[in-house]
């Protein structure tokens, strides 16, 4: 079972870039995310739909890529991210499916107080063309 | 999960409360949303524990059935505070208010808090949802 962070809290320095991931985005799995929050808003779903809009297709759900986010930091930091994480993003462009998304954080800052060590980082997700989708700020607490 | 009377953006005022949703958790719901984020951890697959952003997901299905977004809705900016761990055995409920509402030019935005316990009242998740809005026709209700 993963509990423990997979940083060492000792390994952790100001600049360290997290472990990056990838991810595809594809139709089927929007189609899936739909159904998971219940967002069936058709420029996520309706092709047709879409095609008609400013958007000329449809879109991933922001929520869906910035679960992306959420898995490089449960990478980075295991269990100590599913109760102590904190996630602030703005949603800058759509994800579309067949992009590309890569999803990328830096630790800015480690600081050790009472029995924890707060952790503050940037994330990032890029399209294949480097277009920001999402760019933010992730902070963590972690106890000692 | 009860079907609630949605309300669009000129109904609703600041302050506004939205009916709390209760979602009893199952494996099938938690399944379908690792398979749509293809989350492979193993912290997911050897234990009961449910993907923040699984709980997160059903606090915007249950922010949707009380609130109707126009076609041109664009959610803008999202915060999310990861409190405490949630099993798959869990009932999760769901909380929402609006908290700024602003009209800037011919688009609105509009800020809504988001809360969920679970069934111990023990909080698991605080967030914020950040949407702008396309102008309201009053004359086609739209």
């Amino acid at each position: 079972m993963e509990t423990s962070l997979r940083l060492p809290l000792s390994e952790l320095n100001e600049g360290m870039s997290l472990p990056e991931i990838k991810k595809s985005v594809i139709q089927e799995n929007i189609n899936l995310y739909a159904e998971a929050s219940q967002d069936f808003n058709p420029i996520h779903i309706d092709e047709d739909f879409a095609k008609k809009t400013p958007l000329g297709g449809t879109i991933a759900h922001g929520m869906l890529i910035l679960a992306y986010v959420s898995q490089m930091m449960t990478a980075a930091f295991g269990r100590s991210w599913l109760a102590g994480g904190k996630l602030n993003v703005r949603f800058r462009n759509p994800a579309r499916p067949g992009d590309t998304i890569t999803v990328s954080g830096k630790i800015l800052k480690v600081e050790k107080g009472e029995g924890q060590t707060f952790i503050n980082c940037d994330v990032l997700c890029r399209n294949q063309n480097g277009e920001s989708v999402i760019t933010g700020e992730a902070n963590l607490r972690v106890k000692q | 999960m009860a079907k609630q009377p949605k309300l669009e953006y000129h109904q609703i005022e600041v302050g506004y409360e939205f009916p709390p949703t209760s979602y009893k958790l199952d494996a099938s719901m938690v399944s379908t949303y690792l398979k749509a984020v293809e989350e492979t951890s193993r912290l997911y697959q050897d234990t009961e524990l449910v993907p923040p952003m699984a709980i997160a997901a059903y606090a915007m299905a249950a922010l949707s059935q009380g609130i109707s977004l126009p076609p041109g809705t664009i959610h803008v900016n999202q915060e999310l505070e990861f409190l405490n761990t949630v099993s798959v055995r869990d009932t999760i409920t769901c909380q929402a208010k609006v908290s700024r509402k602003q009209n800037r030019g011919r688009l609105h935005l509009m800020t809504i808090d988001l809360d969920v316990f679970n069934q111990n009242q023990k909080k698991v998740l605080a967030g914020k949802v950040g949407f702008v809005l396309p102008e309201y026709d009053e004359d086609n209700g739209r």
